[in-house]
């Protein structure tokens, strides 16, 4: 099982990068998930992608339907991909802790 | 990457998953015994299995009805060779034959590399049955791939993917793992766009005891698909229903039929029934989804172990209804965009509705141009069974499958200018549409049927 390690914490990793214990999740590890990436570092707008998305996942447990995502951010669709590449589901929630979508996703 | 010997394999579930859907993996010692077993029984019970290994005489018109074959040109993924990959085990151990004259007639010992070979190759399959309609013995051969997946399903041997959702229908009763408060939130969401976009006021009632019709909506379309949800919303409001959505049983799929149609089906039939019971309504409704109608609309009767008391059936069904009946105004000039039509293989190949999802698209829009080959000879759009991997290696694949779809798509132009719709009223048509347009940059969105009924309703 692949992992990382983030401030001496080994925090595991399923074969698609995502966190397996959303509980170990904090902005240090954010970085480290966002460097695997690809992405060097986090600006504003990835944290308020990544924010949305933690309080979302909080309250609910579960990701935010995309269009929600994109109006409560401001940012379109497009734009989401230009911060994380891989895109809303397999980027931005990875990088936020949330665990891999199932499902037709 | 999840590789095994050369083969290509889409990422297997631990122990552990398999655990929580009730499997104790089978230890790697015995599983060619217990493979043998199990390829014993299904074969006293099946008549449809037993019909694909003895009847088949390699004519070979599947061959090039297959888009995967199309796609890849790997000679396993012709259908008949897919499965041969079953056949020369059944030959083996089921035939005098076989038993006699093994390999001179075609027969295999079973072992641990040709079970990971059915992995690779049933989980290539997309269970389309294109294959079986233009069979001239009419062998489904995609009945073998079923009992492929069921075995290595008893075996512990199942896509992460698949596991996953197996899981997740157990502990939330939907695919994705959507919490009551999630549903709520994103229907109120959405009766908010609605009220932006276009005006009018509709509320999604969730859990609603006394309502006459239960919903069902594919659960994906909370994360995905908004204009599925917002069209069924607007269509009920607008007809007067008396309607709710469960929070108990929000899923049209049903993965049960992808891997495990015992008790991983029956599960979800049996939340569905109590679902039903427990609200008190007097019809179920089903959303857009492809393999999941299937399930419901022929398995259903054979399999619930209680009385059914409702009317089943699917919301496109009942749009056409309304619209023979007059009873729906649609403006076929709202959507002032050329729009194409991918048939979900379950639809038109095993649910009858070819003819109802034209009546309702030809409605819906002005400039409707058809794609050959269309309603049952149509083919797959590469990501049927939940073939959604993502790994880079099979998101390939995935692109392959696609490519005879891209093919009849970019044929009927209406992606020429760029603004094209193609329209896909199947959740996992959907999943595997929306980045397959890109890849092979076609030049249209994706949207389901519903979702077009939505946008064309004109309001009283």
């Amino acid at each position: 099982m692949p992992s990382i390690i983030v401030n001496g914490v080994e925090i595991e990793q399923d074969e698609d990068g995502f966190i397996q214990n959303p509980e170990l999740w904090n902005e240090e590890v954010a970085k480290a998930l966002a460097k695997q990436e690809g992405i060097e570092e986090l600006t504003e707008e990835h944290w308020k992608v990544v924010n949305y998305l933690r309080n979302y996942y909080l309250q609910f447990q579960i990701a935010p339907m995309i269009r929600k995502l994109c109006k409560e951010t401001g940012f379109s669709l497009k734009k989401i991909y230009e911060l994380f590449p891989s895109g809303p589901a397999k980027g931005a929630c990875k990088v936020a802790g949330l665990p891999k979508p199932t499902g037709c996703v | 990457m999840p590789e095994y010997k050369g083969l290509k394999i889409p990422a297997r579930a631990t122990d552990e998953e398999m655990r929580k859907i009730h499997i104790e993996p089978v230890p790697d010692e015995q599983k060619v015994d217990k493979a043998i077993q199990y390829l014993d029984e299904i074969r006293k019970k099946f008549r449809s299995f037993v019909l694909a290994m003895e009847s088949c005489v390699k004519c070979g018109a599947c061959a090039e009805n297959c888009h995967t074959y199309l796609g890849t040109r790997d000679p396993n993924n012709i259908p008949t060779m897919r499965a041969e990959l079953m056949r020369k085990i059944y030959r083996r151990y089921f035939t005098p034959e076989g038993r006699w004259f093994g390999k001179l007639v075609g027969a295999q010992d079973l072992d641990l590399d040709t079970i990971m070979q059915w992995y690779s190759y049933f989980y290539q399959c997309n269970e389309c049955r294109r294959c079986g309609h233009v069979c001239p013995f009419g062998i489904d051969t995609c009945e073998v791939t079923m009992i492929g997946r069921q075995i290595l399903h008893w075996l512990g041997i199942v896509p992460k993917l698949h596991a996953s959702v197996g899981a997740s229908m157990e502990r939330t009763g939907n695919h994705t793992g959507l919490t009551k408060a999630a549903i709520v939130d994103t229907l109120e969401f959405l009766s908010e766009e609605i009220r932006d976009e276009f005006g009018v006021e509709v509320t999604f009632p969730v859990d609603k005891e006394g309502a006459d019709i239960l919903y069902v909506p594919s659960s994906a379309d909370f994360l995905l698909n908004p204009y599925t949800l917002m069209g069924a919303g607007m269509f009920f409001t607008y007809i007067g229903a008396n309607w709710t959505i469960s929070s108990h049983m929000t899923e049209a799929g049903n993965f049960g039929l992808l891997f495990d149609q015992q008790h991983t089906m029956r599960h979800l039939f049996t939340r569905l029934l109590h679902t039903a019971q427990q609200l008190g309504v007097k019809k179920i409704v089903w959303g857009e989804c492809g393999h999941g109608w299937r399930a419901w609309k022929m398995y259903l009767k054979g399999m619930a172990d209680l009385p059914l008391r409702w009317e089943i059936t699917h919301i496109h069904n009942e749009v056409a209804y309304y619209i023979e009946t007059n009873q729906l105004k649609l403006d076929p000039y709202k959507i002032g965009r050329p729009v194409t039509l991918h048939d979900p293989c379950n639809y038109v190949r095993a649910c009858n509705l070819a003819e109802t999802l034209r009546k309702v698209i030809r409605a819906c829009v002005a400039d409707f141009r058809e794609m050959y080959p269309n309603r049952e000879d149509n083919f797959c759009c590469g990501g049927g069974s939940a073939i959604l991997f993502d790994d880079p290696e099979m998101y390939q694949l995935r692109i392959k499958f696609s490519a005879k779809k891209a093919e009849q798509v970019r044929a009927t132009g209406v992606g020429k200018d760029g603004n094209g719709i193609l329209c896909a009223p199947c959740s996992i048509c959907k999943a595997q549409l929306y980045p397959m347009v890109e890849e092979h940059e076609l030049g249209v969105e994706v949207k389901g049927l519903i979702d077009l009924v939505g946008m064309a309703l004109v309001w009283r």
